[in-house]
């Protein structure tokens, strides 16, 4: 892999947002680290995109050698710039220092998002969850367009098991892009944990239409399978209705036995689908709990 | 790519041309006073063939299309690249063990003296 290479891959990581922290500090090490200079205009991006890899996998020498980079061109007038040494604070586990920095950009330019974003990370880190879901909750009052401070909030709820504000959120989330087959998945498995048979027929509802989006959605289909099941052995539920839920039990088990089949799959799951659709349907199987 | 560049350069050489046929043909128009209103057919048609190629070239050169659903799209996308929230990342995480700096938290700190992680308190013996 020549430089170009490299500059791409760490392009399309950048724009797909994705991960992959130790990747990207291996491709310095292994490729740009030498000549930086040659990355041309993108450069600064890329130092800025090393520079949290490192801190995300805790390699002090590559964090210090690229923030030292950024500061030797835009010094620390740059409120960006200095939210990199903040989080540098933050990897160090320095947290006053890093709340420090984030007040002197606030109190520059008091709609800066990012800053206050990571003083709620801090609260998180720390552990002091309400904190953290009350600053997050003010936050969103004021930009309420924030998808990744809803999902926070949702796993933030998550964490405190609170599924109908974490539904609430993923409502949230839904509205904001209602083509993204994940938040549906998402919701549908809150409201499958949250339990009851109405929760638990609305996350059918809801996995039913992740896989109108994305047909390639296999915890969806697992998702119908489960929820019909369980609706199927509610001994509340009217009999023509229960036929309904069985009928799509049999229906998503073929399915699933069809995507494992045609992506030749090493296990084949058809063995447990069928010793769990056998299963009396209103037995004492335990299911509905 | 080389070939429709070629087309392109020339499909805007023949709209030139038929511009400038048009220009040449007012001009003379004019000066012998003839009453006929309508450009001739073979510059219409010379402008509209220039059209074309100019078209299916260009088409041919911007590159792929997108998909129009956005669905198809957003399909491709995983949960791991979707919930990844780049503004709130926390870094003490297990990764913070696997690095080259790594100082394990020291024994007395966590009220077990100077002794091996693996040896019972004395007030645990009876």
């Amino acid at each position: 892999m020549n430089v170009q290479e490299g500059r791409e891959l760490l392009r399309s990581w950048r724009e797909d947002n994705v991960r992959r922290s130790m990747d990207v500090v291996d491709l310095w090490d292994s490729l740009l680290s030498q000549d930086p200079e040659a990355l041309g205009d993108e450069k600064w991006m890329v130092l800025e995109q090393v520079a949290v890899a490192a801190m995300d996998v805790q390699r002090r020498d590559v964090v210090e050698r690229c923030l030292k980079r950024l500061k030797a061109e835009f010094d620390l007038d740059s409120i960006r710039v200095r939210r990199l040494y903040g989080m540098r604070h933050e990897m160090m586990g320095d947290w006053e220092s890093a709340l420090k920095l984030y007040d002197t950009i606030l109190e520059e330019d008091s709609a800066n998002s990012s800053a206050r974003k990571r003083k709620i990370a801090i609260h998180r880190a720390k552990g002091e969850r309400p904190q953290a879901i009350g600053e997050l909750s003010r936050y969103l009052n004021d930009f309420l367009c924030d998808t990744e401070a809803w999902m926070e909030l949702c796993d933030l709820y998550l964490e405190e098991r609170d599924y109908a504000k974490a539904a609430y959120c993923c409502e949230e989330l839904i509205l904001h892009n209602p083509n993204n087959h994940i938040y549906f998945q998402r919701y549908a498995e809150i409201k499958y944990t949250q339990g009851g048979m109405d929760n638990i027929e609305m996350a059918k509802t809801y996995y039913a239409k992740t896989l109108s989006l994305n047909p390639d959605n296999i915890r969806a289909l697992y998702g119908i399978l489960l929820a019909s099941f369980q609706l199927a052995s509610s001994n509340k539920m009217p009999a023509p209705k229960k036929q309904e839920f069985m009928k799509m039990v049999m229906w998503s088990s073929k399915q699933i036995q069809k995507r494992y089949q045609t992506k030749n799959a090493p296990i084949d799951p058809s063995r447990f689908i069928q010793a769990f659709v056998s299963q009396p349907p209103n037995g004492q199987s335990g299911a509905s709990s | 790519m080389a070939f429709f560049k070629a087309v392109l350069f020339m499909s805007l050489g023949v709209l030139f041309h038929a511009a400038y046929s048009v220009a040449e043909w007012r001009y003379y128009s004019r000066k012998t006073d003839q009453d006929t209103e309508s450009i001739p057919w073979d510059i219409i048609i010379q402008t509209l063939a220039g059209f074309l190629l100019a078209m299916i070239a260009v088409l041919n050169i911007a590159g792929e299309f997108k998909e129009i659903r956005a669905t198809v799209e957003l399909s491709q996308k995983s949960w791991e690249d979707v919930r990844n929230r780049p503004s709130f990342y926390l870094f003490n995480h297990r990764a913070m063990a696997l690095s080259p700096d790594y100082v394990p938290p020291s024994p007395s700190a966590s009220g077990m003296g100077r002794s091996h992680l693996t040896k019972i308190p004395d007030k645990y013996l009876s």
